[in-house]
C-alpha cells in the first residue's frame, strides 16, 4: 500500500515538474517568436549602462520632466525642453557607413568641456572622469543583429531622405532622425532606450518588399 | 518604386600564362574572409579549407622539367550541380550569376561538396579558433562560419555590395573595371594577385576586360577554356590556357 502510494507521488510529482518545464519553455519560445519582445524575466527591457545618459535631454524636443512626472523648470521658473539634436550629431557614421557607432569620449567632451562640466552632475562627472583616465565608456548594446545578418545603416537613411520616396508610414523624411524612428523608435523621448520593434528577419522582409528593395539572400547574408 | 538595379554578371579570366604559383591570392583569401587557420594535420585530414587554391603539376622528366600553375576557386556555374542536391536550399544561385552559400539555412549535409565536380567547396570539421593574436585582424564584413555548415568562394560579395552602395548608390555611376580598382572592391585574390593572372570583371559590361578576353579567346585557335567544360557546368570563371613556345601545337596568344 505504502508503495503504490510513493509510486503515485513520484508519478505526479514528475508530471508536474515535467509541465513546469514545459510550461516555461513554452513562454520562452512564444516570446522569442512574438513580433514586439515583451519582458519574461531577465530577458528584454533596458541594461543598466554605465553612465545613465538621457536621450531626452539630447535628442529629445518635448518638455523635461523630472522622476515624479513634474516639469523641470530653470531657474526663473520656466519649463526647460530637451534639445533636439538630429541623431547624426553623435551617431556620425550612420550616414556614412555599415553601423551607425557610439560616439568616442572625446565626442562627447566637446561640448561637456564648457557645458555643465563645473556643475555637480554625478553623470558628466562619470563621463569627464573617463576622458581624464583616457578609458572608453563601455556601454551595453540594446540593439543587436545576429553574426550572419549585414545591416548597413547608411544605405536606409539615404534612400528614405532621398526625394521622392517615402517611409513606410507614407511620410516624407525630411532628417536622418525620422529614418531612424521607423526601426528604433522615437529614441529622443525614451527615459531608457528601448528595442521597439522585433528586428527579425520577417520585419526585414516585408519592409524590402514593400518598397521595392532586393530580397536576395545574399543583400544581407554574407 | 523600386529601386533602380542594374544587373551585373560577376566573373573572373584566369590567364593561366602569367600564373607563377606565389600563392598571394591563396594568402589574401584567408586574410580577407576569415577561414580559420590550416594546420598541417588539417592538411593530412584533407579537411584544409582554401576557397582559392593553386594546383601544381609537374611536366616533362628531369632535367626538362616544368613547373604548371592553376589557380582553381568556385567556378559559380550557371548550372552547377552543387544547387540541385542541397535539400535546404542553402546553395542558390542569385541573380547576379553568382552561386551563393546561406550559411544560416545550411544544415551541414555536404551533398553539395560531394557533387562539386571542383572540389571547391568546404566543410567546417571544427569551430574556428584564431590565436590571441590575430583576433583583430578578422575582417567584421564577413561572417565567422561556425562548425558545421558549408562555404566557398563569394567572389568577395561584402566588396562587391560595397561598391554597389557606393558607386552606384551614392555617386550614381556604373560600375566599371576602372572604378572597382580604384575604389578597392575587386575580390581580395585579385587584388593581390602580383601578374594579373585573375581578372575580374562584369559579363554583361560589353566594355570590361573579362568581356574583350573572352571574345578574343573564345575563337578558333585561342586560348580560352573552361575547366572541365564537358561536363556542361557552364562556368563564370574562364581559363586562358598557357603559351608554350616549346609545344608541338602552337597556340597563338594574340589570335
Amino acid at each position: 500500500m505504502l508503495k503504490k502510494l510513493i509510486i503515485l507521488f513520484t508519478v505526479l510529482g514528475g508530471l508536474a515538474a515535467g509541465g513546469l518545464v514545459t510550461l516555461l519553455l513554452v513562454l520562452f519560445v512564444a516570446r522569442a517568436w512574438w513580433s514586439t519582445p515583451f519582458e519574461v524575466g531577465p530577458f528584454g527591457g533596458s541594461p543598466e549602462q554605465p553612465i545613465e545618459y538621457p536621450h531626452t535631454i539630447h535628442a529629445g524636443s518635448g518638455v523635461l520632466l523630472l522622476s515624479d512626472g513634474s516639469p523641470k523648470l530653470d531657474g526663473d521658473g520656466n519649463e526647460l525642453h530637451g534639445l533636439g539634436l538630429d541623431c547624426t550629431f553623435c551617431h556620425r557614421n550612420v550616414d556614412k557607413g555599415e553601423s551607425a557607432g557610439v560616439p568616442p569620449v572625446e565626442q562627447c567632451i566637446y561640448c561637456h568641456k564648457v557645458i555643465n562640466s563645473d556643475e555637480d552632475l554625478p553623470e558628466v562627472a562619470l563621463l569627464i572622469k573617463a576622458w581624464e583616465n583616457k578609458s572608453p565608456v563601455v556601454w551595453e548594446r540594446i540593439h543587436r543583429l545576429p553574426d550572419h545578418v549585414r545591416f548597413v545603416h547608411e544605405a536606409h537613411i539615404r534612400y528614405f531622405t532621398e526625394p521622392g520616396n517615402t517611409m513606410p508610414s507614407g511620410e516624407q523624411a525630411i532628417v536622418a532622425a525620422n529614418v531612424c524612428a521607423v526601426c528604433h523608435g522615437d529614441v529622443g523621448n525614451m527615459e531608457e532606450v528601448k528595442q521597439v520593434r522585433s528586428l527579425k528577419m520577417g520585419d526585414c522582409v516585408d519592409c524590402h518588399r514593400d518598397n521595392g528593395a532586393p530580397t536576395d539572400c545574399t543583400t544581407c547574408h554574407y | 518604386m523600386a529601386t533602380e538595379t542594374i544587373n551585373h554578371k560577376w566573373g573572373m579570366v584566369i590567364d593561366i600564362d602569367r600564373c607563377t604559383g606565389c600563392q598571394a591570392c591563396v594568402v589574401a583569401c584567408q586574410a580577407e574572409n576569415n577561414i580559420p587557420l590550416n594546420t598541417e594535420d588539417r592538411f593530412r585530414q584533407r579537411r584544409a579549407i582554401e576557397w582559392i587554391r593553386v594546383e601544381r603539376y609537374w611536366e616533362g622528366e628531369f632535367p626538362n622539367i616544368k613547373a604548371r600553375f592553376i589557380p582553381i576557386l568556385c567556378q559559380h556555374c550557371e548550372n552547377a550541380p552543387c544547387e540541385p542536391v542541397c535539400p535546404v536550399y542553402a546553395t542558390y544561385h542569385n541573380n547576379q550569376g553568382m552561386n551563393v552559400q546561406v550559411y544560416n539555412r545550411c544544415v551541414g549535409t555536404r551533398y553539395c561538396a560531394n557533387n562539386c565536380s571542383y572540389q571547391v567547396r568546404f566543410f567546417n570539421f571544427w569551430e574556428p579558433v584564431w590565436p590571441e593574436s590575430l583576433k583583430n585582424q578578422l575582417n567584421p564584413d564577413v561572417t565567422v562560419r561556425s562548425r558545421g555548415i558549408m562555404e566557398k568562394c563569394t567572389f568577395n560579395i561584402q566588396r562587391l555590395r560595397k561598391a554597389e552602395r557606393v558607386i552606384e548608390g551614392q555617386r550614381g555611376e556604373r560600375i566599371t573595371d576602372e572604378n572597382l580598382k580604384e575604389g578597392n572592391f575587386l575580390p581580395a585574390c585579385v587584388q593581390a594577385c602580383p601578374t594579373d593572372t585573375l581578372i575580374f570583371g562584369d559579363w554583361n559590361d560589353p566594355s570590361s576586360k573579362i568581356s574583350n578576353l573572352k571574345e578574343k579567346h573564345f575563337v578558333d585557335g585561342g586560348r580560352g577554356y573552361k575547366l572541365l567544360g564537358d561536363l556542361g557546368t557552364q562556368p563564370n570563371v574562364i581559363y586562358l590556357k598557357k603559351v608554350d613556345i616549346n609545344a608541338e601545337h602552337k597556340v597563338d596568344a594574340h589570335a
